[in-house]
């Protein structure tokens, strides 16, 4: 009976446990617009009149070895550390043929395509939490080559630089580039998992940063500056009370606010929630959508919650 | 048969070599003592002559004692120490690294893994090497004077190994704990 319940109690502090594990931020390898710049690897087009540059990620996985290489010893190291990244290449394969799939999809019965509206096409791009950002430049003096090696973390909801390894190797005679190349990683690597390592950290002490965008459809009829409540509070303060009350610490910052908007910056949120007596991983949709029940509930303004990957929110106000 | 017992002069000289093997012992025990003093307050130097192979350091390690052989020896104990405490700068255009403990009180909060670690024969002998089998430069042996010198050995830490053998005993967090 005894060792019944104490197995029980070990299930029990184990399903706790996996309940109370935060979200793993997604990680991605992406090479720079410089390098891509650089090495030929851009598109051009026309867009009223001024000449756009965009990089061609697909040529560059099709035409540079070198980078297939270097993409794949960061993740052959990142993944030793328990962090497998996303595979680009992968990821526009899977899109490109996600794509093909959606358009020839049809209904049995009725015949009908997949909806899709322009926003969700907009949102079928290849993306990840964190966006390792990948230069390299061979420097080449006479007959000695070095590489200059660049890696930069960058949050992709925030735009943060969150973490970074950057070097000159040695000039050699005799290397050849992959061989520099995969010696700039190895060298670099443990610099970067470090600054990386910062990062979590502050994710654990301080919470997720987030961004949170309020917004108001034009056919509400009210704004930002309505009062609502006994005490006749303007929205807008009651939404800063509300993210007052429940980020970490208090802590965001409103770096916009007109009558029609608000930008909340640096909003701090809990790694987990309580649900049904258990801890639950909380991520920037579970957190708004407090806030989108609050408005409806207690203030009973109807609304629509949008959200971007794991980092951004969006509230628009008076309406589905 | 007649049994040839000790004379008295060979007794004494019996008695002699054994109190020398004694002090010797004692000595060398002395020595290895004073040398890890010197690693618990950090006296040594550390910095990186190569880019080692994946998930490994190429270092060279400064030690101080009386004596070379414990000087050399200590030379692993003290590039562990530094890998994981202490991390090392830039040497030319080889990066530095940052130390695996990001806790500067690390040492005192798990004394007693780390004692039991550092021992003499510990288990940070599985994550270092001796390169060149050892041999000591004729510019990395310097007579500081007193009887004392300072000794440079080039190493190998296999970083990857040892920081996972740190992880799994619950002494450093892993990147991805708490997800």
């Amino acid at each position: 009976m005894r060792k019944i319940l104490f197995l029980s109690a070990i299930l029990l502090f184990s399903i706790g446990q996996a309940f109370s594990q935060a979200k793993k931020p997604t990680l991605m390898v992406v090479p720079s617009d410089a390098w891509c710049n650089e090495n030929g690897y851009m598109l051009e087009f026309k867009d009223q009149g001024t000449t756009v540059k965009v990089p061609d990620y697909k040529k560059a996985f099709q035409e540079d070895p070198d980078l297939i290489l270097v993409i794949s010893k960061i993740n052959e190291m990142m993944a030793a550390r328990g962090f497998p990244l996303k595979n680009m290449e992968s990821v526009l394969k899977t899109l490109q043929q996600n794509s093909a799939e959606d358009v020839m999809m049809t209904s049995k019965t009725t015949g009908a395509n997949i909806m899709e509206n322009p926003i969700d096409k907009l949102k079928k791009v290849a993306k990840a939490d964190i966006i390792l950002q990948l230069t390299w430049k061979v420097n080449q003096i006479g007959p000695k080559k070095s590489v200059t090696f660049i890696l930069q973390g960058l949050d992709s909801y925030t735009g943060k630089q969150i973490a970074a390894a950057s070097g000159t190797g040695n000039p050699s005679f005799t290397a050849e580039l992959p061989v520099l190349l995969e010696e700039a990683v190895v060298s670099q690597m443990d610099n970067f998992s470090y600054t990386l390592q910062n990062y979590f950290d502050d994710l654990f002490a301080n919470g997720r940063e987030v961004t949170l965008r309020i917004k108001v459809w034009n056919d509400w009829g009210k704004d930002l500056e309505t009062e609502f409540g006994n005490d006749h509070q303007p929205l807008s303060d009651i939404i800063e009370d509300w993210l007052s009350d429940n980020t970490v610490k208090g802590r965001f910052s409103t770096t916009d606010a007109t009558e029609n908007m608000m930008l909340f910056e640096q909003v701090r949120i809990p790694l987990y929630y309580e649900r049904n007596g258990r801890e639950r991983a909380m991520d920037t949709r579970r957190f708004t959508r407090g806030l989108s029940n609050y408005l409806r509930d207690t203030l009973n303004i109807p609304n629509k919650l949008t959200t971007k990957g794991l980092g951004e929110a969006s509230i628009i106000l008076g309406g589905k | 048969m007649r049994i040839q017992f000790l004379t008295k002069r060979d007794g004494i000289l019996l008695l002699f070599i054994f109190f020398i093997a004694i002090q010797s012992a004692n000595a060398q025990k002395h020595k290895q003592k004073k040398a890890d003093e010197e690693t618990a307050v950090w006296r040594y130097e550390i910095k990186p002559v190569g880019i080692g192979t994946e998930g490994s350091y190429e270092v060279k390690v400064w030690s101080y004692s009386k004596s070379v052989k414990v000087a050399a020896e200590q030379s692993k104990k003290n590039a562990v120490h530094g890998i994981i405490f202490k991390g090392f700068s830039s040497s030319g255009r080889i990066p530095g690294q940052q130390a695996l403990a990001r806790d500067p009180e690390l040492y005192q909060k798990n004394a007693a893994f780390f004692d039991d670690f550092f021992k003499q024969g510990g288990d940070y002998l599985k994550f270092v090497m001796l390169a060149d089998n050892g041999n000591i430069g004729p510019g990395d042996r310097i007579y500081l004077g007193r009887r004392e010198f300072k000794i440079g050995v080039v190493v190998v830490v296999k970083v990857d190994a040892l920081r996972k053998y740190l992880e799994s005993k619950g002494i450093i967090k892993s990147l991805s704990s708490g997800f």
